[in-house]
């Protein structure tokens, strides 16, 4: 397992967990959100192959309302 | 055809709509629709799977003609907006990006400066930079030339619906920009916007007018008219104002009888 810091809280995954299966953990298809693992942007087709590591930090963000 | 030009874009609509404070996102879909808006306004948030209904991409997506304008909101640097403009444009695919860094929550004033550099970095990188501003005039052409698509004063302190208390600074700003003018925050009623227009500015960006009105709909639509009114009587060229009554009939005619 590993911890990684998912929206500023812990989160516990299998090992070689992707971006991919993180989102299916969390409940959603990634369509209507960016991703960043460590301040890096990880665009859709990179998902799948894109290996979290023990400690990342990680941003999932959406548009929500806003003037 | 009268269009507002932002860059390479154009649009028929000069309001701007923005998506927070809707009491759902049904509401808000029905008041962009009402508005006519083309160019609607949204914000970053962290995803929350217990608040996943607050996504409005998918929403969003239902409406046709629709361009997003994401803002920096919660930024309190430049390099903080930047970072969201990048990550923004990367769900968007739009150009555009209103940035906006108010670093205190009791006034919620822009920060000149983050502001300004925040602007410089974006512009530089081929963003179609929409910076919401303080109604400063210096700011303001300092943003234009470093390559801004527009300025976006404010006509009050956001939420506020104090309508138009800048107007003095609007108009030097007005008169003294190469790029459209567009105020953002503060307006509460129609005849404002209509106002707003006919000082000359090129759009009005509205978003608590309509999501606190009693029927959000209804005064989106109320907006158009009044921007749509404003804006043709700047073009139809308003009278000259005289320190003194000018009769419109004889005065004469009666007296001779």
């Amino acid at each position: 397992m590993i911890t990684i810091e998912l929206n500023g809280q812990q989160q516990t995954l299998p090992a070689d967990s992707t971006v991919s299966d993180l989102l299916s953990i969390v409940g959603s298809d990634g369509k209507s959100l960016a991703v960043v693992v460590n301040e890096q942007i990880i665009r859709p087709e990179k998902r799948s192959a894109h290996k979290l590591q023990e400690g990342d930090r990680v941003e999932l963000l959406m548009f929500a309302g806003g003037g | 055809m009268d269009l507002l030009q932002l860059g390479s874009y154009t649009f028929s609509s000069r309001l701007i709509l923005g998506t927070g404070k809707f009491s759902n996102s049904t509401v808000m879909l029905d008041a962009v629709r009402a508005s006519g808006a083309q160019l609607v306004t949204v914000a970053l948030r962290r995803f929350n799977r217990e608040q996943s209904e607050d996504d409005l991409f998918g929403p969003l997506l239902t409406l046709e003609g629709i361009t997003l304008m994401p803002n920096t909101s919660g930024a309190s640097t430049a390099a903080e907006a930047v970072r969201a403009a990048h990550i923004a444009r990367e769900l968007s695919g739009s150009p555009f990006i209103k940035v906006e860094i108010h670093p205190n929550p009791q006034h919620l004033m822009p920060d000149p400066i983050e502001t300004f550099e925040a602007s410089r970095i974006l512009a530089k990188e081929g963003f179609l930079v929409m910076p919401y501003i303080a109604a400063d005039p210096v700011l303001a052409k300092r943003l234009e030339e470093v390559g801004c698509a527009s300025v976006m004063p404010l006509g009050s302190a956001i939420g506020s619906g104090q309508g138009l208390a800048t107007s003095e600074m609007l108009n030097i700003i007005i008169r003294e920009s190469g790029i459209p003018v567009i105020v953002d925050a503060g307006l509460r009623s129609p005849s404002e916007a209509a106002h707003a227009m006919e000082m000359g500015c090129a759009a009005v960006l509205v978003n608590s007018a309509v999501a606190a009105a009693g029927n959000p709909p209804a005064m989106a639509e109320a907006f158009a008219e009044a921007v749509v009114a404003g804006r043709k009587a700047i073009r139809a060229g308003l009278m000259e104002k005289s320190g003194s009554a000018v009769a419109t009939s004889p005065l004469t005619f009666l007296g001779t009888l």
